[in-house]
């Protein structure tokens, strides 16, 4: 038959419906794709097989006993290690939780297993979120798969390396600056930030409160609208006081044409210097492609957008600062051993339960909160906030979506990048929809003439827009397709296609 | 102006990081290049700008019922503490606050 990495989520979860294949040979299959491909990729921190499989065999109870399956029906997730599952550990890859048990679960992990979804692993990802390539996880780093010399991107790098790589359908993962969208970039899958409020982040482990989103990872827009309808239909969620209610049907207008619409471009962010001109060559092919199905370019400005990397510096460290507090030593985590007194206990426990990137960032707020100093920055960066944001919203009023840059440049080498403040400019084209909130979408373009690496367009859209996003995104790839000749979606990285995997 | 060794030993004591000496270092570095990235921050006229705290300003609070026992959230005592490193009894166990003359470990 065929092998898992060609099926997309849509044909695994109508596959399991009719009865082509039982959700336990799905999850055998997804498996058996990991223990072929996860030596070379080390996307996972730990693979839930117990789990995935007595899901799998609910799934295929559920079916002989006549009830009516989820959308997502068998189809393998993996979820990133800052969002908790009963039954996993949930490290957020530092050693300060190495030996977290979940005590609860997730609403969005529990959406996908609601919609029938298999829970095949837990992905790898920079400590707590602190990243732009998975190199700061505490446990071992990930490999791109199209090439295992470089870095997947991060945050959620072992989420996009897992999809990449064919041994899951979907993923989620948590996008504080980009941390979803530019390890999608750099690994050739597509990622979606929704607009903040529209998942809900009860049980993800907290990075910066006002930034942090969930969205899903997959090879095709649509998997990620079949993601997105699991993870909104239920409505919002009364355990998270920032959801909104976003229950619409992300598939049914994934079609609709872009005709007549106006795709706005910043020239300021085409022209930016740190842009690679294989990436810029490939946002000119977007552009034409969109044109090519009847949409008109315009040009727009976001003219304080340049600022966003230095308000996010503000903003995020001082929100990390204060939710990573919360790791004590004491309730739960690495506790110092022999401490005669608890400051130094809470002390020694954080200084050799987290790692650099994390205390770097934890400090970096610390300051920027203390006395004296909050009004020189920390006021300021949320006043500067009101200006990003106010120049969105004057951005929308000519445009219906914006196309601009996502990853400045394709996947780099391990430790290509040891500066911090450096690895920071990798977020650069990504930051100011957190900021701002509004939604956005990673989308594959193909390789670079350069580089041979995935390169992707960035789409962005109003606020609470993320179904109309989709059809902008499903627009793009479907010309990315025609003018590739593939026609599926983005493929899996061939090192790994049909390695194991067998359905 | 920029930080001294001393000045981020002391972010760090605020911060409960314990820091050696080589990190002391590195952070110092660090913290001022950090700092020199966020200028733009500075360079801004903002008088009259209203600051946004959250990003989706129509955003009301959203309280929940003030009832314990009908928070299905509450974590049964057991699993509350089976996290902890150190407990006693119903309790988490934690050294003195007031070091050696506080109390028995």
């Amino acid at each position: 038959m065929a092998n898992l990495d060609e099926l997309s989520a849509a044909q695994i979860a109508a596959g399991v419906v009719a009865g082509a294949f039982s959700a336990v040979e799905v999850a055998l299959a997804s498996l058996d794709a990991i223990a072929a491909r996860e030596g070379e990729v080390q996307a996972l921190l730990e693979v839930s097989e117990e789990l995935a499989l007595a899901a799998a065999e609910a799934t295929d109870a559920a079916r002989a006993a006549g009830e009516k399956l989820g959308p997502l029906a068998g189809v393998p997730v993996a979820f990133k290690d800052n969002m908790q599952l009963i039954g996993t550990r949930t490290t957020c890859a530092s050693r300060m939780l190495e030996n977290y048990r979940s005590v609860f679960t997730a609403t969005c992990v529990q959406r996908m297993l609601d919609a029938g979804a298999t829970p095949i692993a837990k992905t790898n990802m920079d400590e707590f979120a602190f990243g732009s390539s998975t190199e700061s996880s505490a446990f071992h780093p990930t490999h791109n798969p199209w090439d295992v010399t470089r870095v997947p991107g991060g945050s959620s790098g072992g989420s996009a390396a897992a999809v990449a790589a064919g041994e899951v359908s979907l993923a989620l993962g948590s996008d504080t600056g980009g941390s979803i969208r530019q390890p999608a970039s750099l690994c050739g899958v597509v990622g979606l930030k929704p607009t903040y409020g529209t998942v809900s982040r009860y049980g993800v482990v907290a990075f910066g409160s006002s930034l942090d989103q969930v969205g899903p990872f997959g090879r095709r827009v649509a998997d990620v609208a079949l993601a997105m309808n699991a993870l909104t239909g239920a409505g919002r969620d009364p355990y998270d006081s920032t959801s909104q209610d976003c229950s619409v049907d992300h598939l049914t207008r994934l079609e609709d044409p872009i005709e007549g619409c106006r795709v706005g471009i910043v020239p300021a962010l085409m022209e930016a210097p740190g842009l690679a001109p294989e990436v810029r060559a490939a946002l000119d092919g977007a552009c034409r492609v969109l044109e090519g199905q009847g949409a008109r370019l315009v040009e727009v400005d976001l003219p304080n957008i340049a600022s966003s990397i230095a308000a996010y510096y503000v903003i995020g460290p001082c929100e990390a600062f204060s939710n990573l507090a919360r790791f004590d030593g004491t309730r739960y985590g690495y506790q110092e051993p022999g401490c005669a007194d608890l400051a130094t206990q809470t002390a020694l426990s954080r200084a050799h339960g987290f790692g650099e990137e994390a205390k770097r960032r934890q400090l970096l707020g610390a300051y920027l909160l203390s006395s004296g100093v909050y009004d020189t920055y920390y006021l300021p960066a949320q006043k500067v906030r009101t200006l990003i944001t106010a120049d969105y919203v004057a951005a929308f009023e000519r445009c219906d979506v914006l196309l601009m840059p996502d990853s400045p440049r394709t996947a780099w080498c391990f430790g290509e990048i040891s500066d911090p403040t450096e690895m920071y400019a990798a977020d650069m084209f990504t930051i100011s929809s957190n900021i701002a909130g509004n939604g956005a979408i990673s989308v594959p373009l193909g390789l670079g003439a350069v580089s041979g690496l995935p390169v992707s367009a960035q789409l962005q859209a109003p606020a609470f827009r993320d179904r109309r996003l989709l059809a902008f995104a499903r627009a793009l790839e479907r010309g990315v397709d025609a003018g590739r000749g593939l026609g599926n979606g983005a493929p899996v990285a061939p090192a790994f296609a049909g390695r194991g995997g067998e359905l | 102006m920029s930080l001294t060794r001393e000045d981020v030993a002391g972010i760090a004591r605020y911060a409960r990081i314990a820091l050696s000496d080589d990190e002391l270092t590195e952070m110092t570095a660090y913290l001022n290049d950090a700092v020199a990235l966020l200028e733009p921050i500075r360079e801004y006229d903002l008088e009259g700008v209203e600051p946004t705290f959250h990003p989706i300003g129509s955003l009301v609070n959203v309280m929940a019922a003030d009832d314990a026992a009908a928070d299905e959230r509450a974590l049964p005592l057991g699993i509350a503490l089976e996290n902890a490193p150190s407990r006693v009894g119903r309790s988490f166990r934690v050294p003195s606050i007031l070091g050696d003359e506080g109390g028995a470990r």
